[in-house]
């Protein structure tokens, strides 16, 4: 009875740790509406450590071609960055126009997209930290020169 | 009595302390460029707000075109062989006046200095015509010319002095619809 409570306490603490290095980069969402044609709701909450954990399933040759297009912007992409973590929470761009809206934000350490229309909602919400260390895993993807 | 006065005090002390901290932790005089373009006649509009100081660190890292560590490269020819910095520097050291005023049928030109700010006005007598309203600090142009060599622009030192400059409108232009501004203050949002 011992052992099968002591196995028991292994496996959630297992889990409880598995769960807090996947959750440690934070979360993405992501929440669709579609009105039109037809009322569809789409929530997808995910922990942002599976975007780099993912880029590893990713075709090689298709993320050298990134890599090497991105390549040219890297030193201000990565200045950019570390800029917005730094900074206050803000509204970067906001666009209206009659039965329109977006709106790009720095939020709680996460880049966060809004866009609203007459179709559709939608809103994405990605933690600075995980844009970081994607952009850098694509960057090591490159091609040596 | 006194203790119960003296423990009322304390929590008022402790509260107001409370209520001061995130303004205090925010960071320390933050400046944010605001561009605003409204179009009334359709209903549009777009604001971009950037902190100044992020701007200042991202110019440097920018490498394209004439735009290398936060300095503007400025050929000749695209000047038509116009000095650029000797008449920034001639502006910067003459004292306040007007240096150009253009009157015509439809239009007036003025460009000054004056208190500080190098001043350009452009209306458009038309019906619905433009006005332009441009105001530079002097502090701005300074920094442009400090650190660059001859044929460029210090536009990273020129970032810096906007954000110390205070708060300042830069940039309006308006006509019979649309609205262009843009400003520099401490508000993160534009309002």
């Amino acid at each position: 009875m011992v052992l099968l409570g002591k196995v028991a306490l292994g496996i959630v603490g297992t889990a409880v740790a598995g769960v807090g290095v996947l959750c440690s980069e934070g979360m993405i969402e992501v929440k669709v509406v579609e009105r039109q044609p037809e009322v569809h709701h789409v929530y997808v909450i995910a922990p942002a450590m599976l975007v780099p954990i993912g880029m590893h399933f990713a075709p090689q040759r298709k993320l050298s071609h990134a890599a090497a297009q991105i390549r040219p912007w890297l030193p201000t992409i990565r200045a950019a960055l570390e800029q917005l973590r730094e900074s206050d929470d803000l509204t970067l761009v906001e666009v209206k126009e009659p039965g329109e809206h977006v709106r790009v934000a720095k939020q709680g350490g996460s880049i966060v997209v809004d866009v609203e229309d007459r179709d559709d909602t939608v809103h994405v919400s990605t933690p600075i930290r995980v844009i970081s260390s994607t952009i850098e895993q694509l960057a090591a993807s490159a091609p040596s020169i | 009595m006194r203790k119960q006065l003296g423990g009322i005090v304390m929590a008022c002390i402790l509260a107001a302390m409370v209520a001061t901290a995130p303004a205090a932790m925010a960071g320390p005089g933050e400046r944010y460029l605001h561009v605003r373009v409204e179009d009334a006649a359709k209903g549009e509009s777009v604001n971009v707000n950037v902190p100044l100081s992020m701007a200042e660190k991202i110019l440097p890292a920018v490498n394209k075109g004439n735009l290398h560590n936060g300095h503007v490269t400025i050929g000749s020819a695209e000047m038509n062989d116009v000095d650029i910095r000797a008449l920034l520097d001639a502006v910067r050291t003459a004292p306040d006046n007007e240096f150009v005023t253009v009157k015509e049928k439809d239009q007036d030109l003025r460009i000054a200095k004056s208190n500080g700010n190098i001043v350009i006005h452009v209306r458009d007598g038309k019906k619905g015509g433009e006005k332009v309203d441009i105001t530079v600090p002097m502090k701005v142009v300074d920094a442009l010319l400090s650190n660059a060599k001859d044929n460029e622009l210090d536009v990273s030192a020129a970032i810096r002095a906007l954000s110390d400059a205070g708060d300042a409108l830069l940039v309006t232009v308006e006509d019979a619809t649309e609205h262009v501004r843009i400003w520099v203050d401490s508000k993160s949002a534009s309002e």
